[in-house]
């Protein structure tokens, strides 16, 4: 578990701090009742590893599922895309926002964002599209401008800051290698049904005959340790190990 | 480093040893070479109504697209079989050479459990418990059946599961043996031990002789003695004709060539070769009744009324039943497999039919 601490700060900050805490006492002495963050005019900074809106890119994604199975409140709906491939949906009207599916996620198609106010008009738009996911969503504005936004493509969060705290969490990088590959543990007990060489999603599987006889072989420099194939194949030959 | 993390590490390190990369599969031939397995299937055994309805096949299709009705059917396969060959390879009628006779049988006994009521001796039961107890296999496959009589597969983990009283008794429909195997074998830590008439039984041992996953996991096969076996919804059908109501329905028995169907009230007779009518094709070319190749076979053909005859063929039933006279769970008889010759000759006839 991350513990989530304050920095330490040196001198000049600290005086900085208590200066900008007289200040705020003494605006607030002067124009009462405007203490608090002016959410939106001021924006709080968000932590590093913010479990914020979901964003997807389809070129990283194997067709594992993992996401949609392990989606405790069952948001995540798999849908059909036009290149036979099945991509998730998520349904925000359910998510609670525990990022499991980023954590499960095997290549890291999935990613945070710091991007936390998103507003829908009614529940059927809360079923977010794979489409929706790829880009950070876009910023429709129907009031009479207070503040401008902007989206920070490399922060993933909305701009316009002031910085009110300090708070960090250690970096950690969204994904970390696998060290698990496939390998068959029973290869007499193999029917050669091919179905593991089907759910591949790496193309990790390959298989050929000759002979009469099936060559099956996983090249274990492509296999992402999905563990997909483990749990298709019907012999039940087949685990993870590592590397 | 705790104990517990060191043993996950070697656990670990000994898969990795054990597993492997690249394999190699043996692919069957293909009578017809240019279509799929299923078809072959179809076209050699099905078709030719040789089918014994084993279900070896449905039980190994990855797709478990094999679909068990009265007959084994694939809907589609010509789009949607895999063409994996495994149906082929485990069918015990695609390249069939009848088996008739005794088998290595070593020994016959009549025995009675005392611990289970059934049919005739319950030995059966008494031998899968007594398996169960000295640790060989933790879980049996038992036919059961529901209200209907239809057959209905049980895991028994437990002796106590047996208190099921639909368990025993002899159903005289075909059940869905094989696939529950399968599933058993997945689940199963030290063995699984599977009863079922010859037809199962060949199934099962072509399956180990195949695939060695199910020689690790299959350790006591313990065959019936079966003159014929008949769909659910024929012999439902004739039973109702001939007056005889489910609901009340206590005991089928086959004895001295009469079908005898005992009710709560009442009792059904009638001599058993009116049912040749409704007589499974499968069934009409086989000529295993004692289930040659299972490690011990059961039948009350051979004994007298409440024991069961037990033909003794490997050391796994010779050492179970050892156990089971030590501690005295049974009685002990004479068998006459003498009286075993005439069905055994019986069925030898139906050889002629093949041919045909």
């Amino acid at each position: 578990m991350k513990k989530v601490t304050v920095q330490d700060q040196g001198v000049v900050e600290k005086t900085k701090c208590h200066a900008a805490a007289i200040g705020v006492a003494m605006k607030e002495s002067v124009y009462p009742l405007t203490a608090t963050v002016q959410y939106p005019r001021q924006r709080k900074k968000m932590p590093d590893n913010f479990r914020g809106y979901i964003l997807f890119d389809p070129d990283k994604c194997i067709n594992c599922w993992e996401c949609a199975f392990i989606c405790p409140a069952n948001a995540i709906r798999m849908k059909e895309a036009p290149n036979k491939k099945y991509y998730p949906t998520i349904d925000y009207g359910k998510c609670i926002f525990c990022h499991f599916c980023i954590d499960s996620c095997t290549d890291s198609a999935l990613r945070t964002t710091k991007i936390h106010d998103v507003a829908y008009k009614d529940m059927d738009e809360m079923v977010t599209l794979t489409e929706e996911m790829i880009e950070p969503p876009e910023i429709v504005r129907e009031d009479t401008k207070l503040v401008e936004y902007l989206i920070d493509d490399k922060d993933l969060q909305m701009k316009k800051t002031r910085e009110v705290d300090n708070l960090f969490v250690d970096e950690v990088p969204p994904s970390v290698e696998i060290p698990v590959v496939s390998q068959c543990i029973d290869g007499a007990s193999c029917i050669g049904c091919h179905v593991c060489e089907y759910v591949c999603g790496s193309g990790a599987i390959s298989s050929s005959i000759a002979n009469g006889v099936m060559n099956m072989a996983i090249d274990t420099d492509n296999c992402t340790g999905c563990g997909l194939c483990v749990k298709e194949c019907t012999m039940q030959i087949l685990k993870l190990v590592r590397k | 480093m705790h104990d517990a993390d060191i043993k996950a590490c070697e656990e670990v390190i000994e898969m990795a040893t054990v597993a492997e990369s690249k394999w190699e599969i043996k692919v069957p031939d293909k009578p017809l070479k240019d279509k799929v397995y299923f078809e072959n299937l179809k076209s050699v055994v099905i078709d030719t109504e040789i089918c014994s309805r084993c279900l070896t096949c449905a039980s190994v299709c990855p797709g478990g697209i094999i679909v068990v009705g009265d007959k084994v059917d694939f809907p589609d396969y010509e789009t949607k079989c895999l063409d994996c060959g495994a149906c082929v390879r485990v069918c015990p009628r695609f390249v069939y050479e009848p088996l008739s006779g005794m088998g290595s049988s070593t020994a016959f006994i009549a025995g009675r459990s005392k611990r289970f009521a059934g049919q005739d001796g319950a030995m059966v039961t008494e031998l899968i418990v007594s398996a169960m107890e000295m640790g060989i296999i933790d879980r049996g496959l038992f036919a059961g059946r529901n209200e209907n009589w239809e057959t209905e597969m049980f895991h028994v983990c437990d002796p106590e599961q047996l208190a099921i009283t639909t368990l025993s008794g002899t159903k005289y429909t075909f059940a869905d043996v094989l696939p529950e195997l399968k599933k058993a074998v997945k689940f199963t830590k030290s063995g699984v031990g599977v009863v079922g008439t010859p037809c199962i039984v060949s199934g099962v041992r072509k399956l180990q002789q195949e695939y060695p996953i199910f020689r690790e996991k299959v350790k006591l096969v313990v065959g019936l003695f079966c003159t014929e076996n008949f769909h659910y919804s024929a012999i439902s059908q004739y039973l109702c004709d001939k007056g005889v109501d489910f609901s009340k329905l206590v005991k089928t028995d086959i004895t001295m060539g009469k079908f005898i169907a005992t009710m709560t009230d009442s009792e059904v007779k009638f001599k058993v070769k009116a049912l040749e009518e409704i007589l499974p094709s499968g069934c009409n070319v086989c000529c295993d009744f004692t289930a040659v190749e299972a490690d011990a076979s059961v039948g009350s053909v051979g004994s007298v009324p409440g024991y069961s005859t037990i033909s003794v063929r490997e050391a796994i039933a010779v050492k179970i039943l050892d156990y089971i006279k030590e501690k005295g769970y049974a009685e002990f008889g004479e068998a006459d497999p003498g009286q075993l010759g005439f069905l055994v000759g019986h069925k030898k006839k139906r050889a002629e039919n093949l041919k045909k």
